[in-house]
Formats: C-alpha cells, sequence, structure tokens
C-alpha cells in the first residue's frame, strides 16, 4: 500500500490541499480507506488527512435552539460518550454504540460513517432518521446545505463535489411538546460485534404528553443502494397514538416501510430474507 | 516523501521518519523492535495490534504513524511498571489462568488497561454510570473488538472482573 499524504492543521490548509490536488481521497478515522487501499491500490493517490485539523467547528459538538450541531470529525466513540446525545436522540447513541468495536469508534467518525456511503452505514442510517442537515465547505469557503436523504446519490457516492468538504452535521431540535419518544437503532447480523448490517432500521418517533405522535422519522439500512427515509411510512404514524396502533395499522406501516426496499443477494444475506427481516423489525418497534 | 514525527512511546520521547502509508502497528514493531504487539488480520477484526493512543485503545494496524504525532503511545512494554513488575492488569491475567496461547494477550491486555482507565477518570457510557463497577455484559462490550481463537474467553472476562472488584 502506497500513497502520498497531506496534513493540514487548519482548515485554510485543508481547502489549500483541497483546491490542488487532482486526485485525491479523505482520510478521517481511516478505518475503511486503509482496508480498501490495502485490496485495491491507487496509483498516485494523495490522501488528504483530515486527523490533524484543529478547528472546532470541525472536531466539536454544540447546542443551540435549533438542535445539535457536530463537527464531522465527531467520532463515534464521542456520541456514545455523550449524554445529551442519548437523552435527546437514542437511536444515534445505538447506532454509534453498534457500530463496530470499542477500538474502531475511537478514531471513526461521523463525516466517515457519511461519506464512505454505505447502504449499511450505521450512523447514516441514525442521521437519516433524525432527518439531519449536511454541511459543506467549498474552497471559496463557501457553506451549502444538503439535507441527508439527498446527500447519499448511489452506492458508496455523494453530493459531495470535488471541491468541497463535510464539515458538520446538524440535527433539528425534537418538537417541543415531546415526551417519552420512542427512538431506537435495530440492526440484524450474525453476531453482535465487528458486525455490517445484514438489514438495519433506524426509528425516531415524537409524541406528547398524550402519546400521540407528532413527528416520525423511520430510515432502513442495508435494503437499498443508499440508506432511505421510509417518507410514507412516516407520515402514516403522525396524529396516531403510539400504544393504540392496531395490528392492522403495524402491517400497513410494514408494508410501507418495505416499500423502499431494494435489496440484493449478497454473500451476507439473499433479497428475500432481508425482506422479511424488515418487514418483522418494522412491526417490532411498536412491541 | 518522509514525514518526520515527534511522539511520546511508552513515556519516552522519540522522533523518526515515516512514509505516509506506514501503520503504528509496523512502525512499532520494526521500527523500535517493539514485537509485543502482535500483527492478526490486518483489518481491525481481531484486536491483537491494540495499543493506546492517548490512553484510548486503537488498532494499530488501521492507525495511521503521521497521526502519532504529537500524541501519547503506550504499548504492552510500556504497561509494566517502573520497577519491572507486572501492572494490576497484566497480574491478573496470569492469576485467572487467563493466557493460553497467548497471542491475543498483549491486545486483551491493553484493552482492560483502557477499560480501567476510563473508569478511573470516572468516564462512563451514559446510562451505565450509576454503577460503581462495570458487569460482566458491560465488560464482553468493551472487549469486543479483541478476538481470542482460543476461544478462552471465560477466564479474560474473569480476570477483568477481579480486576475491576479490586481497583475501582
Amino acid at each position: 500500500m502506497e500513497f502520498n499524504i497531506i496534513n493540514p492543521v487548519s482548515v485554510k490548509e485543508l481547502l489549500g490541499a483541497v483546491k490542488k490536488e487532482k486526485h485525491f481521497r479523505f482520510g478521517a478515522g481511516c478505518t475503511d480507506l486503509l482496508m480498501e487501499l490495502r485490496k485495491k491500490p491507487d496509483e498516485g493517490l494523495t490522501v488528504i488527512n483530515l486527523a490533524q485539523v484543529k478547528d472546532n467547528s470541525f472536531t466539536g459538538i454544540k447546542k443551540s435552539a435549533k438542535g445539535i450541531r457536530m463537527g464531522a470529525m465527531f467520532t463515534a466513540h464521542q456520541i456514545v460518550m455523550n449524554e445529551e446525545l442519548k437523552k435527546t436522540f437514542p437511536v444515534l447513541h445505538d447506532s454509534a454504540h453498534n457500530l463496530a468495536s470499542t477500538q474502531i469508534r475511537q478514531v471513526a467518525t461521523v463525516g466517515g460513517n457519511l461519506c464512505t456511503a454505505s447502504p449499511s452505514g450505521d450512523i447514516a442510517c441514525a442521521l437519516v432518521a433524525l432527518r439531519a442537515d449536511c454541511e459543506l465547505l467549498n474552497t471559496t469557503q463557501k457553506t451549502r446545505t444538503v439535507n441527508i436523504s439527498t446527500f447519499f446519490t448511489g452506492v458508496r457516492q455523494t453530493a459531495l463535489k470535488p471541491n468541497e468538504v463535510l464539515y458538520g452535521i446538524s440535527i433539528p431540535a425534537n418538537h417541543k411538546n415531546t415526551k417519552n419518544n420512542y427512538s431506537g437503532f435495530i440492526k440484524v447480523g450474525t453476531r453482535r460485534s465487528m458486525e455490517c448490517s445484514v438489514v438495519s432500521l433506524a426509528y425516531h418517533i415524537q409524541v406528547n404528553v398524550e402519546g400521540k405522535i407528532l413527528k416520525a422519522g423511520v430510515a432502513i439500512g442495508a435494503s437499498a443502494p443508499t440508506v432511505r427515509l421510509a417518507e410514507s411510512a412516516c407520515d402514516f404514524l403522525i396524529g396516531k397514538t403510539f400504544k393504540n396502533i392496531t395490528q392492522k395499522e403495524k402491517e400497513e406501516f410494514a408494508d410501507k416501510v418495505l416499500s423502499y426496499a431494494s435489496p440484493i443477494t449478497d454473500i451476507r444475506a439473499t433479497a428475500w430474507y432481508r425482506k422479511e427481516v424488515l418487514y418483522n423489525i418494522s412491526k417490532s418497534i411498536f412491541e | 516523501m518522509m514525514h518526520e514525527i515527534t511522539f511520546f512511546l511508552n513515556e519516552k520521547e522519540v522522533t523518526c521518519k515515516v512514509k505516509p502509508a506506514t501503520v503504528l502497528l509496523d512502525l512499532i514493531r520494526d521500527g523500535f523492535e517493539l514485537k509485543g504487539t502482535k500483527p492478526g488480520c490486518h483489518e481491525g477484526e481481531c484486536g491483537a495490534c491494540t495499543v493506546l493512543v492517548n490512553d484510548a485503545p486503537v488498532n494499530s494496524c488501521l492507525f495511521l504513524a503521521v497521526n502519532a504525532n504529537g500524541k501519547r503511545i503506550t504499548t504492552i512494554e510500556g504497561l509494566t511498571n517502573k520497577d519491572g513488575s507486572l501492572h494490576a492488569v497484566q497480574e491478573v491475567l496470569v492469576e485467572s489462568g487467563a493466557v493460553q496461547c497467548g497471542f491475543c494477550t498483549s491486545g486483551m491486555a491493553m484493552s482492560i488497561k483502557a477499560m480501567l482507565h476510563q473508569y478511573e477518570s470516572g468516564h462512563h457510557v451514559p446510562g451505565e454510570s450509576l454503577k460503581n463497577l462495570p458487569d460482566r455484559e458491560e465488560i464482553k462490550k468493551y472487549l469486543e473488538g479483541n478476538l481470542c481463537r482460543c476461544t478462552g474467553y471465560v477466564k479474560i472476562i474473569d480476570a477483568a472482573e477481579k480486576l475491576f472488584a479490586k481497583e475501582v
């Protein structure tokens, strides 16, 4: 494995490197990148190493009235250890806590999980359910915001342009009248650790004090070319009372979730199996 | 192009030159001749190469050597007490008979040390913080990135449990 490397220490240097280099890849935690380059060497590649950039907006977390913003270099471990995130967005905590292993979580970043754009990205799936926004910074220091569901354009493809870097991710605050939300991440695999999801489901369902659903986000992973928001399934839930959802409504909801799936058969599971599991776990969130 | 880096390796400041694609595992073993850190899968799956970077456990096979610059790196050789005696983590592994072929042991020891550090410094996964001691499930969860092909997990987890009862 060989490549050149640039180690910017500021955002200015980072953007300078992006402007100058023609054939480059970003390296954040590098846990995916190094494995990929070992298997498939890429001649003449320059890695723009993001790990040494000192910039709070790129590495830290900030809460505001609008919600919570994480820098792209915020790690899975930092998500797991953050009390506020666990309390406000349990789905995000769960997805990060079940990602790979303790060692990988120390270095793997939220930005890396998004930019790898794997259909089975765990944190990605949670952030789609949370309807997060991606903040992209270009070489002229201008930012544009794209919603996460339009950020993924295909298998390992994103809306990121060659002159842009993913700078931060913003999660909108929960509806102010909500309490005890139903929020979680279901990951199905053949073992508990170090597992790439066979199917995953992220849900963040916000209910008021009476248990009436005010807002819902449901996303599916490893079931389509990208992580997808099951929009019609989310809409279906609005106005219903979470605890009173009938068996028929559960089935209708699961059917709607399934309509977003177009899984493939691969080494981990068949398409048929993935659909069956997705249908069943969709129903299970009400139980 | 070679990159010059300076870091603390087992509390000693060192400076060296590394290639862009060199990983920390190779630098430790080949550059500094510290063979206690084991190369296993080279994919971040097995955890045999676990070392501590600023007290956090990482797979040194997936950690770029250039990113060690300015950091504190601890390997199994640095775990041993200054007087040469075994660290409490090592001692408890020996006492518990938690070593079979030994290949995973240094990685296991580093992960247990990292967990000990996390608890001693008062950092817990939220929700688990009410307990004083990590239970078996929490130990298993923490050690999920360390494989033992002899499947000697029971004694390893016993050892960690004993250690926490004593130290935390």
